[in-house]
């Protein structure tokens, strides 16, 4: 466990030593914020409510946290420090854990700093409190599994820049499957199973307040997944 | 103490290492040498456990690499090629890293750290961003990340490439120091490095050792150890082809420790003669040249006796395998 927080430790100081742990923050925050309160027209709904808060972070984390993932691996190979620290006294899964644990805090850091727009909103009206915080954790399991497949996509190239497409574009689809049986007639089977495979399936019921095992089962599965075969990928590359 | 036997690496179908053994003691710098492409970074590679190898054995102290990768890793100092950093820290967060890396306990790590950088005179520099930083520096820095935990096993893939003469001195002198009571492993290409440092040579060729041991060793196993160099004067009165070369190297020939002979005539009435031994006959063979003049009624001016040097004994080797 020590050895995963230094790992961990090592990738948050790697994340703020460049611009890119900043910059994902401050568009996390701007994006966020401008987009609910401006183009979400909050004003004029006049309802003390986060749903439009929280419905654009999906979409806002597919497109921003690949930012924080594609680095993880990517750039280890690119610097040549993968085999070194492939040389450290490290398991496989030490090292997957700490770097996912290092994206999950620079997220953990971007959802505190959005606190002050649920406190705004409970100045204008009754807040369910109960329901920002089902929807909080519910955000947070969907960066927990973006930044799980995130690592894996960056463990397959040497290429920040590859990482970083490949990942919005997955990410970006598993986010709007769930408009497709919406927009196409699909049997019934099969819309489940698209359904059942969309980030942002999932995610809805986390927003409207609601807290089911099935989801967070899914959250669970698709952050596991991910990070065992990245560990399998590293101990494989090293048999060849 | 490195015990390897029998390593194989394969990638996919490509044999990198076909079989290579050795052991290197405690208290020894054993020298990898061989042309780009050897085998001497796979080699190093599977003794850090980055790979596993394909078959055969290599144990650390004792324990298997390919059975616990995290405990060799512990025990062993390792300097890859071309020292891969992390640019964007500092020296002093580097090594801080590699020092909770290594689980070195927090009292010891400050004065582990010190100490490091003052072996690789790192001193100063504890701020310094290591993409600021010469490339001299930065094989230091990569140095003193390899000895920072103390390691018994010390293993360096070309320490000194890239750096100017003075910085090669100071690192010499630093890893001879090293390996007064550490095993130490370094591959090179270069010669002059193996000479002024290692106690002990493996040269490899295409996955294999072609040789193996002291310098001097491996230069007296080879076949022709030494090569003598005669002028010799002859006498005035001499018969116009009584010293062709064919009746002078036959009768050297006759005498049973001269090999192979080449007979050069010079202007003056002089021969130049280069002789091969065979091992350990270089003195049996002076005299038979000796013996010869004087029967001759020839004029020794000059015998000279030339060892192989390692940069020749090298060439006969990597350059014989490559011909077949």
């Amino acid at each position: 466990m020590n050895r995963t927080l230094t790992i961990a430790r090592k990738e948050i100081q790697g994340y703020f030593n460049s611009p890119v742990g900043w910059l994902f923050v401050l568009v996390f925050l701007v994006a966020c914020s401008a987009l609910f309160f401006f183009m979400q027209s909050f004003f004029a709904s006049d309802r003390a409510e986060l749903r439009g808060f929280f419905s654009l972070m999906p979409l806002l984390l597919s497109v921003i946290l690949p930012a924080l993932t594609m680095r993880l691996w990517a750039e280890e190979k690119k610097q040549g420090t993968y085999e070194f620290l492939l040389t450290m006294p490290y398991t496989e899964p030490e090292l997957v854990l700490g770097k996912y644990l290092a994206t999950m805090a620079v997220v953990g850091l971007a959802l505190v700093l959005t606190f002050p727009v649920p406190l705004m909103v409970s100045l204008f009206g009754a807040l369910d409190f109960g329901q920002v915080v089902t929807e909080y954790l519910g955000v947070l399991l969907l960066a927990s599994a973006s930044a799980a497949i995130g690592q894996l996509i960056s463990s397959f190239t040497r290429h920040q820049i590859s990482a970083f497409i490949v990942s919005v574009i997955i990410l970006t689809v598993l986010n709007l499957l769930a408009q497709l049986p919406i927009l196409v007639e699909l049997p019934a089977v099969l819309a489940g199973i698209v359904n059942w495979l969309s980030l942002n399936h999932h995610f809805i019921s986390f927003s409207r307040g609601v807290l089911d095992s099935r989801d967070l089962f899914y959250f669970i599965i698709l952050t596991l997944a991910p990070l065992y075969v990245t560990a399998r990928t590293i101990v494989f590359g090293r048999w060849r | 103490m490195i015990e390897v036997s029998n390593l194989v690496k394969r990638y996919g179908g490509f044999e990198a290492v076909r079989g290579v053994s050795f052991v290197a003691g405690t208290g020894k710098v054993v020298g990898l040498l061989g042309p780009n492409g050897a085998g001497k970074t796979t080699i190093m590679k599977v003794l850090t456990g980055y790979h596993r190898p394909s078959s055969g054995q290599a144990l650390l102290n004792d324990i298997d690499v390919a059975v616990d990768p995290v405990a060799v890793k512990s025990s062993v100092g390792y300097l890859a090629e071309g020292v891969p950093l992390y640019t964007d820290m500092t020296v002093r967060e580097y090594l801080d890293f590699i020092a909770e890396s290594r689980q070195l306990p927090a009292a010891e790590r400050a004065e582990a750290i010190a100490k490091a950088c003052q072996s690789c005179g790192l001193k100063g520099m504890d701020d310094v961003r290591i993409e600021h930083l010469s490339k001299g520096f930065r094989q230091r820095v990569g140095l003193a990340q390899a000895i920072l935990h103390d390691p018994a096993i010390l293993i360096l893939d070309e320490p000194t490439t890239g750096l100017d003469p003075n910085q090669i001195l100071e690192i010499r002198s630093l890893i001879r120091s090293l390996g007064v009571n550490k095993t130490v492993i370094l591959s090179t290409h270069i010669l002059q490095e193996v000479e002024a440092l290692c106690s002990e040579v493996i040269i490899i060729n295409e996955g294999r050792i072609v040789a193996q041991g002291t310098t001097a060793e491996i230069a007296r196993s080879l076949q022709g150890e030494d090569r003598l160099d005669c002028l010799v004067k002859l006498p005035a009165n001499a018969a116009k082809d009584a010293f062709s070369a064919a009746k002078v190297g036959a009768a050297l020939r006759a005498s049973g420790v001269i090999g192979s002979c080449e007979v050069e005539a010079l202007s003056g009435g002089k021969l130049r003669l280069k002789l091969l031994t065979g091992a350990g006959q270089a003195d049996d063979a002076a005299a038979a040249v000796f013996g010869w003049a004087k029967d001759q009624d020839c004029t020794l001016l000059d015998l000279r006796r030339e060892a192989l040097s390692l940069e020749q004994i090298f060439v006969q080797l990597t350059g014989e395998e490559a011909k077949r």
